[in-house]
């Protein structure tokens, strides 16, 4: 197993994919932010809630980029080939599978780290430029990193298992975004009873972005999502046969 | 593979001492065994009831048109795919219980199986730290395929041949006692031709046992012992190969008279 551990992260690490993954999400975080931060009235900004509101766009780019890196490593294997010498080194596929698994959770933290950690310092420097007040205290931001990098793990966890059931990687990864960002802010905005209860909306009670829902619920959903995504992948892929 | 074209049985079998000895016997002493073995997809089969069986220090060419069922036989030897009927043994067993099968078994069922942005080393040491292997094994089979030079580059900057021998050395990396290639022979110029019947023939020469598809007659016809013919799913001859051409026949024109010679 340590031997499949050390082949799936050489194999996150010899392509540039991940780097240009890191790249987006940055991007993508800190445009988000700074253009909330900026764009929000003083008064918007003016309370604890506000302001942990603001950061779900950062949480929510942690936990898309996570689930994105984990479906692309087993549809990026389907997708040149290379599932098939893979295989055939572990014809029970499960190790196989497994390692994906404990890798791409290992990289979900990292990108929830990530995306939290440069979402923190973006707002602090744009409220101090504004000369608005940071009313988040040192629980919050550990919540924030430590929640969201847990709520990345397990979308990454969730991803791979889609990743293992879709098997296109055109199709995984359009997918996971417009999960995310159609099927999840439009159930927020319309139906926020139900929003709230889907992965990316218990990854945000996770990581406190929200007191619409504890964390502890939070986590168990997202827990529960994971599993049962990852489960079926697991089941699909020991099954399938390969072409 | 036309399931509506069930075709008598034109089975030239010039195996007659093997015929007669007992099939369990068989089944432990071959290196690989063909039992019956069928694979449906949907309506067609694409493998329909074949059955052969290789020696050790062969090279034994599958040979068959496009579509003929020499791809699907391969998958579902290595365990890629499953059966609908009959079996398939590597060594007695089924490749998914062989322990470290990459020790006993290599193969190459792709050419264009590499992550464009990774380099061949990588691609190497990624399969032999899965298979627990030392990866100075890795540095061995680049020196094998005269990669070693190429194998910081990514894999896009290959040339279809420097791909070829980059798949070979991934299946030569646990050292195996037989090789299943398929389509090995295209894209290689013909240098690279020859330099992989050379290969191929050392190979067997120590012993261990060769599988390889090809379309490449004339090449075929300089490299196999044995040929295996198939069509339509079905196996159509398998023998030495100077008995099947005996008649003062080329293996070409055994091949096109089996197969009733359409283009396909």
């Amino acid at each position: 197993m340590i031997g499949q551990l050390r082949s799936e992260l050489l194999k996150q690490r010899s392509t540039e994919t991940t780097l240009y993954l890191f790249l987006a999400m940055f991007g993508l975080v800190a445009l988000a932010v700074t253009l909330h931060v900026l764009a929000l009235g003083a008064g918007d900004l003016s309370t604890r809630t506000r302001q942990l509101e603001v950061f779900q766009v950062g949480s929510r780019a942690g936990m898309l980029f996570a689930g994105l890196a984990g479906a692309i490593a087993i549809t990026a294997e389907i997708r040149y080939g290379t599932i098939r010498p893979t295989f055939l080194v572990t014809p029970r596929r499960g190790p196989v599978l497994a390692a994906k698994l404990a890798v791409s959770a290992l990289a979900g933290i990292v990108f929830g780290l990530l995306a939290e950690g440069l979402m923190a310092a973006d707002a602090a420097v744009a409220y101090a430029a504004r000369g608005i007040e940071n009313e988040l205290s040192v629980g919050d931001y550990v919540q924030l990193l430590a929640g969201g990098a847990g709520a990345s793990a397990l979308w990454a966890v969730a991803g791979v298992g889609v990743g293992a059931l879709v098997r296109n990687q055109v199709g995984a990864l359009v997918g996971l975004c417009a999960w995310m960002f159609l099927v999840e802010s439009t159930s927020e905005s319309f139906v926020p009873d139900f929003g709230r209860l889907l992965p990316g909306g218990a990854g945000l009670a996770l990581a406190g972005n929200t007191d619409e829902l504890s964390a502890a619920v939070g986590t168990l959903l997202l827990v529960l999502y994971a599993a049962a995504l990852a489960a079926a992948g697991w089941r699909a892929t020991l099954r399938r046969d390969l072409a | 593979m036309n399931a509506a074209k069930p075709a008598a049985p034109r089975l030239v079998d010039v195996q007659p001492s093997r015929a007669s000895a007992p099939a369990e016997l068989l089944r432990r002493d071959a290196v690989v065994s063909v039992t019956s073995l069928s694979k449906r997809y949907g309506e067609v089969f694409a493998v329909d009831d074949v059955t052969f069986s290789l020696e050790p220090g062969t090279v034994t060419g599958y040979l068959g048109p496009n579509g003929a069922g020499k791809t699907t036989t391969l998958r579902v030897l290595l365990g890629l795919a499953e059966p609908t009927a009959g079996e398939a043994l590597v060594f007695g067993r089924r490749y998914r219980d062989v322990d470290q099968p990459i020790r006993k078994v290599g193969a190459v069922l792709e050419s264009t199986d590499f992550h464009p942005s990774r380099n061949g080393r990588d691609h190497l040491r990624a399969l032999a730290l899965a298979a627990g292997l030392s990866l100075s094994r890795v540095e061995d089979v680049l020196d094998l395929v005269e990669l070693r030079g190429a194998a910081k580059r990514r894999v896009r900057t290959y040339s279809l041949g420097m791909r070829q021998r980059l798949g070979l050395a991934a299946a030569l990396l646990g050292d195996p006692e037989l090789l299943i290639l398929d389509e090995p022979a295209n894209g290689l110029d013909p240098a690279g031709v020859r330099w992989l019947r050379t290969f191929l023939q050392t190979f067997a020469e120590q012993g261990r046992t060769v599988l390889v598809s090809s379309h490449l007659l004339a090449e075929v016809a300089q490299t196999v012992d044995r040929v295996l013919i198939i069509d339509h799913g079905r196996l159509l001859a398998s023998g030495r190969l100077e008995e099947l051409t005996g008649k003062g026949q080329t293996l070409e024109d055994v091949y096109l008279e089996l197969t009733g010679g359409e283009p396909s």
